[in-house]
């Protein structure tokens, strides 16, 4: 047996014990011994994924360690890192305890085994994985109650919803006999389709997912969870914990669709992909994340109640890619996982911030920021407008491979829906960048004033550089890759 | 030669950053003025009888999706281009006495400049894109720093509307690359043709009800710029709020883009949707011309005046356009040349008095032409060319634009866009008497306060009224720029789509 597939998760778990020994003989004293742990085990995990040599053989008959999952393992350890390095930077604490490195590391290793599965119970261990430490990441502060309220928010509707998901994924087993996604596939394509069930269990499957990524209508936690954490946390679950949930879901979509699936016949009738009941649920999830997530960001002041609002919106576009079901579309959704990574990463790193220096995240004490600190200033420009998907940034290129997949497919009025809430989405991140370089100070008031230290600086560039990057001069590349990434799906769905 | 035209602004942007701000204005008409020069440079080199693009430069940008970096220009690039760098260079002239923020007014100027002229000479459907919404940027803050006191408002309701359109927009281009398998706009273009000729009636997208599909978002995308009405309403906001020479780059150079979309990408890809909807867009074009000018009447702040008349002469550009004649396009053309130099003018007519008044109430002011004799003959000088009196540009635009809408086929329309143009004429009349003749108020007689135009004013308004003046009279140096354009691939294009759509109801 060859274990090497799974040393990156090896890693990751000598990580949590390091973390723990130094906390415990360090006695808390020297904070960074444990951060350089956590962050040499997330930086090994992350290269020595990037070594393996993806295959489509099983490990321990559960896992497989294919080029997909691969790239989100990386991804995770990524998001782990920047994080943590983010929150000594935000608002929260300056010296994360051992305690927060290890639910972090935990976590991470949620992520990478979630999207490393191929078996419906090693999949609802590693979503437990996930979200077990995120509970406890969220009530850090246990001083706040906005904190407390959040977290147990987050504790029920997690509970909640994994279990409805844990009924889904038992009558899946029920139908097919077997546990693997793989049996799944082969049930299905003799026509277990076609029994009620399956349709019923996909619902309930997909709120399992749509609860992990947020989709509406199983958003409710998302706004009070990103308020109540601190701004590097709610940027870690937006982005890691979102990400992971879509991997796990490529996954089980693509074990339950089986047959390649034919676009739209005519654009101008058809309104939402069939074949599937799982892709028409994702569609209409899609519709429905997108346009009621930016509808509710219009109204927010607060910045991190807003990106919140914004990162569901985002995980609608994430779903339409998903509901096409074509190769492009995948690729598209994997080039749109990169891009959001930067973005929202980039937005909660300068939240934190913010909120660090002035003490509050209320946009509307922000005025004239923007002109006195012109590097705050255009990295908050860079990354709203990237977030909108204006050009020349990343965001752009991913939500044009995104549509350009969905028009492909022949659903034009899904495209439609998306672009224009393209549009809504630029009045909110606008007005973001309308109170910090717009408005003049109000009189009377002190100046408000922010001091960068270099760490921010750099973090900030860091993530900031590549919306620009990418979005000018190496998105071929990263189109390219994207779609090396995805035949590996296929072979593994059916 | 043309990628050293579009990017010389981002080098002007630059060292504006890196000079102390004092210094940024004179970087700023430096390199307006630099650009001026280069792109006069580029008409010599241009060989206009030959047509087709020219000074093309073509490298792989983004291989995966078959994006490649294309420019190019032909007459009509050419005539837009002029019309960019002019109107900008006396628009940075008139940006001299800004004093809030100079380096980022500047910056932002210039950036703007590049995002302009990169739109009229992208062959590539995506590198034209980019342009066409990378100028949203700096606009917004232009408009929402700069701006008067609504300017929030305003700039947001410009960057939703126009945003709007760009999406619908980038579906159609979408729709298009899928089906044709290149962003390349002249290879798009022959493929159309190709098509037409072969007398499918789907066009390139294979299908009668996509490609006009196709073509209302493409459409509802370049009116938004345009403004046709319905979808003008951002520009009253925009034009009164926007700082003056950001006013004249928006009436002056922005709006034209819109009608350049129409005729370089909208009209020739799809040539049969276009003439189906001939009709309803010579419908919207009419009620654009009287609405606008009835409204312009109704209005009592001089700049909410200027840009209702905007609006209104910016519906002879469609007019012209739906008519599908060589004379009615040539029209248009000539309309958005002309419209272009007639309106920064009257922008700034507005910012000289603004300056000196605070306000903009015609009803306020009386007399001023006893007070600043010299500013009134060439804000008269302004009105007329904009009320299209012959000798002036705006005359042979709208006699051109006419004459071409009554070959086309919806003659009783063209009729009806007449009232249009007697209207236009009282409320300049109108304007004209109120502001500038009678008895001067006392609070005007102050000649420190209220002194004649100044030397930069004159700077700014002389060489547009130069301009709108040689343009009436010897019309034939600008039309020759794009006439070769119209009638060798645009106008027989049309012509055939008329003859398939004919076959198809006979």
């Amino acid at each position: 047996m060859d274990f090497s597939p799974i040393y990156p998760a090896v890693l990751l778990t000598l990580g949590i014990l390091g973390v723990i020994l130094a906390d415990l003989f360090t006695k808390g004293n020297r904070p960074y011994v444990g951060v350089g742990i956590a962050m040499a085990a997330l930086v090994a995990a992350g290269v020595s994924a990037l070594g393996l040599q993806p295959s489509d053989q099983l490990v321990l008959g559960v896992l497989k360690v294919d080029k997909f999952a691969v790239v989100f393992a990386v991804f995770c350890c990524a998001t782990g890192a920047i994080s943590i390095f983010a929150t000594m930077r935000g608002e929260a604490f300056r010296r994360p305890g051992g305690e927060f490195l290890t639910l972090v590391l935990a976590a991470v290793l949620g992520m990478m085994l979630l999207a490393m599965s191929v078996d419906l119970i090693m999949l609802y261990l590693a979503f437990e994985l996930v979200s077990i430490p995120s509970y406890v990441l969220v009530c850090m502060r246990r001083a706040d109650p906005k904190a407390n309220e959040a977290g147990v928010k987050y504790v029920l509707f997690g509970a909640v919803s994994s279990g409805v998901m844990l009924y889904g994924l038992s009558m899946l087993v029920g139908l097919s006999g077997s546990t693997s996604l793989e049996g799944l596939g082969a049930a299905i394509h003799n026509g277990a389709a076609v029994q009620p069930m399956f349709l019923v269990a996909c619902v309930m499957v997909f709120a399992g997912f749509a609860f992990k990524i947020s989709a509406v209508p199983f958003h409710f936690w998302a706004p009070d969870v990103y308020a109540g954490a601190p701004a590097s946390v709610g940027g870690f679950l937006a982005v890691a914990s979102k990400a992971a949930g879509f991997a796990a879901l490529v996954r089980v979509v693509g074990a339950t669709v089986t047959e390649p699936v034919a676009g739209a016949a005519d654009p101008l009738a058809e309104l939402l992909p069939g074949g599937n009941p799982m892709l028409t649920i994702m569609a209409v999830a899609a519709v429905f994340t997108m346009t009621f997530g930016n509808l509710a960001a219009l109204r927010q002041t607060e910045i991190k109640r807003l990106l919140a609002w914004s990162s569901i919106a985002h995980a609608g576009y994430l779903l339409l890619a998903l509901s096409v079901w074509s190769d492009r579309a995948i690729a598209a959704m994997m080039l749109y996982l990169v891009a959001y990574l930067f973005m929202n990463l980039a937005g909660f790193l300068l939240a934190g911030i913010m909120i660090r220096e002035l003490g509050t995240g209320d946009i509307g004490k922000w005025r004239g920021i923007g002109r006195k600190h012109v590097f705050l200033g255009v990295a908050f420009a860079v990354v709203m407008f990237s977030l909108t998907g204006l050009p020349p940034f990343f965001g752009f290129i991913a939500k044009l491979q995104v549509f350009y997949a969905v028009f492909d497919q022949g659903y034009f009025w899904l495209g439609i829906i998306g672009l224009v809430n393209g549009v809504i989405s630029l009045y909110y991140y606008a007005r973001v960048l309308a109170m910090m370089y717009l408005s003049d100070a109000e009189e009377g008031e002190p100046e408000p004033s922010v001091r960068l230290a270099l760490p921010d600086r750099m973090l900030c560039a860091f993530l900031v550089a590549p919306l620009i990057v990418f979005g000018i001069v190496l998105w071929s590349g990263i189109v390219r890759w994207s779609e090396a990434v995805v035949p590996a799906i296929f072979a593994g769905g059916g | 030669m043309l990628s050293l035209l579009v990017f010389l602004p981002v080098a002007g942007a630059l060292l504006c950053c890196a000079l102390p701000a004092k210094h940024a204005r004179s970087v700023n008409v430096a390199f307006s003025g630099l650009a001026l020069l280069i792109s006069i440079a580029v008409w010599q080199q241009m060989d206009l009888s030959a047509g087709g693009y020219q000074l093309q430069q073509q490298a792989v940008w983004i291989e995966a999706v078959g994006i490649n970096y294309h420019v190019g220009i032909d007459g009509v690039g050419l005539a837009l281009v002029l019309l960019t760098t002019f109107v900008s260079f006396v628009s940075a002239i008139a940006s001299w006495n800004i004093d809030k923020l100079q380096k980022g007014y500047h910056m932002l100027f210039l950036m703007l400049l590049t995002g302009m002229l990169g739109v009229f000479v992208a062959l590539d459907l995506f590198l034209f894109y980019v342009f066409w919404e990378i100028m949203l940027l700096p606009m917004y803050f232009l408009i929402g720093i700069w701006g008067g006191p609504r300017r929030h408002y305003a700039a947001i309701k410009f960057f939703l509307y126009t945003l709007f359109g760009s999406v619908l927009l980038l579906a159609a281009v979408i729709l298009v690359v899928l089906k044709c398998d290149t962003w390349s706009i002249p290879q798009i273009t022959a493929l159309a043709r190709q098509a037409l000729e072969a007398g499918d009636a789907g066009g390139i997208l294979g299908s009668v009800g996509l490609s006009l599909a196709a073509f209302i978002a493409m459409f509802i995308g370049f009116a938004v710029k345009i403004p046709s009405f319905p979808f003008h309403t951002w520009l009253p906001d925009a034009h009164v709020e926007a700082p003056t020479p950001i006013s004249m780059i928006l009436a002056g150079i922005l709006l034209k883009m819109g009608g350049y979309g129409l005729i370089r990408i909208a009209y020739p890809f799809f040539p049969q949707a276009a003439i189906d909807s001939g009709l309803v867009i010579t419908i919207i074009s009419v009620i654009a011309i009287v609405y606008g000018a009835f409204v312009a009447m109704a209005q009592t702040d001089f700049k909410r005046l200027i840009a209702y008349s905007s609006v209104s002469h910016m519906g002879f550009v469609t007019l012209g356009l739906a008519a599908g004649t060589e004379r009615g396009i040539n029209g248009a053309m000539y309309m958005m040349l002309a419209h272009g130099t007639i309106s920064a003018m009257l922008f700034m007519i507005v910012g000289v008095i603004y300056d000196r008044a605070h306000h903009r109430d015609i009803d306020r002011f009386g007399g001023l032409a006893w007070v600043m004799p010299k500013y009134f003959v060439l804000a008269s000088l302004a009105f007329f060319a904009s009320l299209g009196l012959p000798g002036m540009s705006g005359f042979v635009a709208e006699i051109t634009t006419f004459v071409g809408a009554f070959d086309g086929p919806y003659r009783s329309w063209a009729i009806a866009a007449l009232v249009g143009l007697v209207i236009t004429a009282a409320y300049y009349l109108i304007t004209l008497q109120k502001v500038y003749l009678g008895s001067t108020p006392d609070a005007y007689k102050d000649p420190v306060k209220y002194p004649d135009a100044s030397k930069r004013e004159l700077a700014v308004l002389v060489p547009l009224i130069a301009v709108t003046i040689y343009m009436g009279i010897i019309p034939s140096t600008v039309m020759d720029m794009y006439k070769g354009f119209i009638q060798t691939d645009l106008v027989p294009v049309l012509k055939a789509a008329l003859e398939t759509a004919g076959k198809a109801m006979g």
